[in-house]
């Protein structure tokens, strides 16, 4: 028993059973959102500052994604996938086709993987710029989130290139990609290459050497590594109490292999920690990109099966079987033999995999998302508990959970 | 999944203890799960997390209603566990029917508990001995269970409990202003058909 708890319970004891009576104020936080991680509510229970106790109440985004997806063809659910986690929509993308293509036994083009591999590190940058800009919002500054904001900028404009939205892409297709790359990419994303250690200095200038941060984040909502396992947190934060899981090396997928990238790991377990391994990602994963355009080969980008993939456009007028294809492909979709699979992949939040049910139709008979930040929303317990109510938010920033994720 | 070179892996020796349980491996695409009883479910968890599987990733139901050709019971409720020292995964199952409760685990994981609210709140799987068994995602009054496979889809009205529900096509002519709405739209909050005239 802590000094602290000691004192509750005299306090409890001497007022029991008078109209003073108290032992914790429950108070809700919420239904809004914090900064900007969507709409997650609280309600926390208070022994003076210190939490004793937070239950999150979410479902406030459900929109039922994974039943919805069961209604679709598998090529539509490329669709739905990146809105869950809109912050990081390629990395949905990818780990819903790498199960519907492992059920397929699908062969994706190596300029495809290449593809998909720049797209999502880059998208893994630009969600973590926003956890950096709103993170450091939740603790009251304002301007870094300027600073953080103008790089995504850059980033969605890349994004905007290949697949012509800057959210919600749905540009990732089974067994391949929509479309090739347009010709202004790959120098643009050098470009950005280029430019961007010089802002990720800029950023160090404005986190690790401001005092108000490192003094509000060191040694608040300290998770062990037990704790950790105990609680399934996975991504930077499970890393930053000392477990180096990253499934890009563990299990690599789409090439990851043939990339050489550290995965940053820390023991302290604390919220600074977690911040910081994001911030080391950041460099990790310019570092992916880099070597992939170096890499980048010529080629096709979708699986030259006909019973997976679109036949070109030009074809359609002049072959009549492509007609076929096309048609059915369209209007009916393929069928994969039936089975079970999943696929883990590391989002910029976790442990994220497609459980796809095939009952051998053309619509996935099951889907079940194993999303991260939901886990990692319930690690907000042992990082709280026992701290002070205005950590709180210092805590919740440092997970970074997105609400379409948990929620889905 | 372990390194090919190794004599006994992880998911090897453990699928094997299991089995002296009852329990029945299947292998798919490199993916091995064990489907056991529901009276050793809570043993057979128990012991893979012994043997190394230190962390669960995820538990889900699947519900086999309308699945072609399925013999067997309704349910299935998969446990998703991985290790992370051996780096290798392994499915635990159990088949259960609608009115069968299932032991919960959340004395041997903290975040079994999210896990197992979310199953409870979509398919309506009762886990006994779990400290907070509420819904998770769907509202409170929100009757029946989402991801069932009879749960109605589209344009059919959606039920909630005290026999109210919400119908989409009068959902929507609430949003155009047409008609007065027998939903949220006009402060009718989820008031169901019982409208005069």
């Amino acid at each position: 028993m802590t000094v602290k708890e000691r004192e509750t319970a005299v306090r409890v004891a001497e007022h029991a059973g008078s109209e003073f009576e108290t032992k914790y104020m429950r108070i809700n936080v919420g239904p809004q959102h914090p900064s900007t991680h969507g709409v997650l509510r609280l309600v926390v229970d208070l022994d003076g500052e210190r939490i004793a106790g937070i239950k999150p109440q979410i479902g406030y985004l459900h929109t039922g994604f994974e039943k919805t997806m069961e209604n679709r063809t598998y090529q539509q659910g490329v669709t739905y996938s990146n809105r869950m986690d809109y912050l990081h929509g390629f990395g949905h993308d990818l780990a819903y086709v790498l199960s519907v293509e492992k059920l397929l036994d699908a062969k994706v083009p190596i300029r495809a993987e290449q593809i998909r591999v720049i797209l999502n590190e880059l998208n893994r940058i630009a969600s973590h710029l926003v956890f950096f800009g709103t993170g450091i919002l939740d603790m009251g500054a304002l301007t870094l989130f300027f600073y953080t904001m103008r790089e995504r900028e850059k980033i969605l404009d890349l994004f905007e290139m290949v697949s012509g939205v800057r959210m919600n892409y749905g540009y990732f297709r089974v067994g391949g990609l929509s479309k090739d790359l347009p010709e202004e990419f790959v120098p643009a994303a050098r470009a950005f290459c280029n430019e961007f250690p010089r802002m990720l200095e800029q950023y160090a200038t404005m986190f690790v050497k401001n005092d108000i941060f490192v003094n509000r984040t060191k040694g608040i909502g300290v998770i062990s590594k037990e704790q950790a396992l105990d609680y399934g947190l996975t991504g930077p934060s499970l890393r930053a109490s000392g477990v180096p899981l990253d499934f890009r090396k563990a299990q690599p997928y789409s090439g990851y292999e043939n990339y050489d990238f550290d995965v940053p790991t820390s023991e302290v377990g604390d919220a600074f920690v977690r911040f910081m391994m994001r911030f080391e990602e950041m460099s990790e994963s310019l570092k992916i990109v880099v070597q992939v355009l170096d890499q980048l080969e010529e080629g096709p980008v979708k699986d030259p099966d006909r019973r997976i993939s679109l036949p070109p456009r030009s074809e359609l007028e002049t072959s009549m079987e492509a007609v076929i294809f096309h048609f059915k492909l369209v209007t009916e979709g393929f069928h994969p033999p039936r089975g079970e699979v999943y696929v883990p992949t590391e989002s910029a939040r976790g442990e994220l995999g497609y459980y796809l049910v095939s009952d051998g139709g053309s619509m996935p008979y099951r889907v079940k998302v194993r999303v991260p930040s939901l886990m990692n929303l319930q690690s907000l317990e042992p990082a709280c508990i026992g701290g002070l109510f205005a950590d709180m938010v210092v805590n919740i920033a440092s997970m970074d959970p997105v609400m379409g994720d948990v929620d889905k | 999944m372990g390194a090919s070179g190794e004599a006994v892996n992880l998911v090897d020796t453990v699928v094997s203890r299991l089995v002296e349980l009852g329990g029945k491996p299947a292998t798919f695409k490199g993916m091995v799960s064990v489907t056991v009883g529901r009276e050793r479910l809570v043993e057979a968890i128990k012991l893979a997390k012994g043997a190394g599987f230190e962390m669960i990733s995820d538990i889900f139901g699947i519900d086999y209603l309308t699945y072609p050709g399925h013999q067997g019971e309704r349910f299935t409720v998969a446990y998703n566990l991985y290790s992370v020292s051996e780096n290798e995964r392994l499915f635990v199952r159990v088949d259960l029917d609608e009115h069968t409760t299932l032991p919960t685990i959340t004395h041997l994981w903290s975040g079994a508990n999210f896990m197992e609210r979310e199953v409870f709140d979509m398919f309506g799987v009762v886990f006994e001995g779990h400290p907070d068994l509420r819904k998770l995602i769907t509202p409170e009054d929100l009757d029946g269970s989402p991801h069932r496979k009879d749960f109605p889809l589209g344009e059919t009205p959606t039920l909630f409990n005290e026999g109210r529900f919400l119908d989409p096509a009068a959902f929507r002519a609430g949003l155009t202003g047409k008609d007065e709405g027998l939903t949220g739209w006009k402060g009718g909050a989820r008031k169901g058909v019982k409208r005069d005239g």
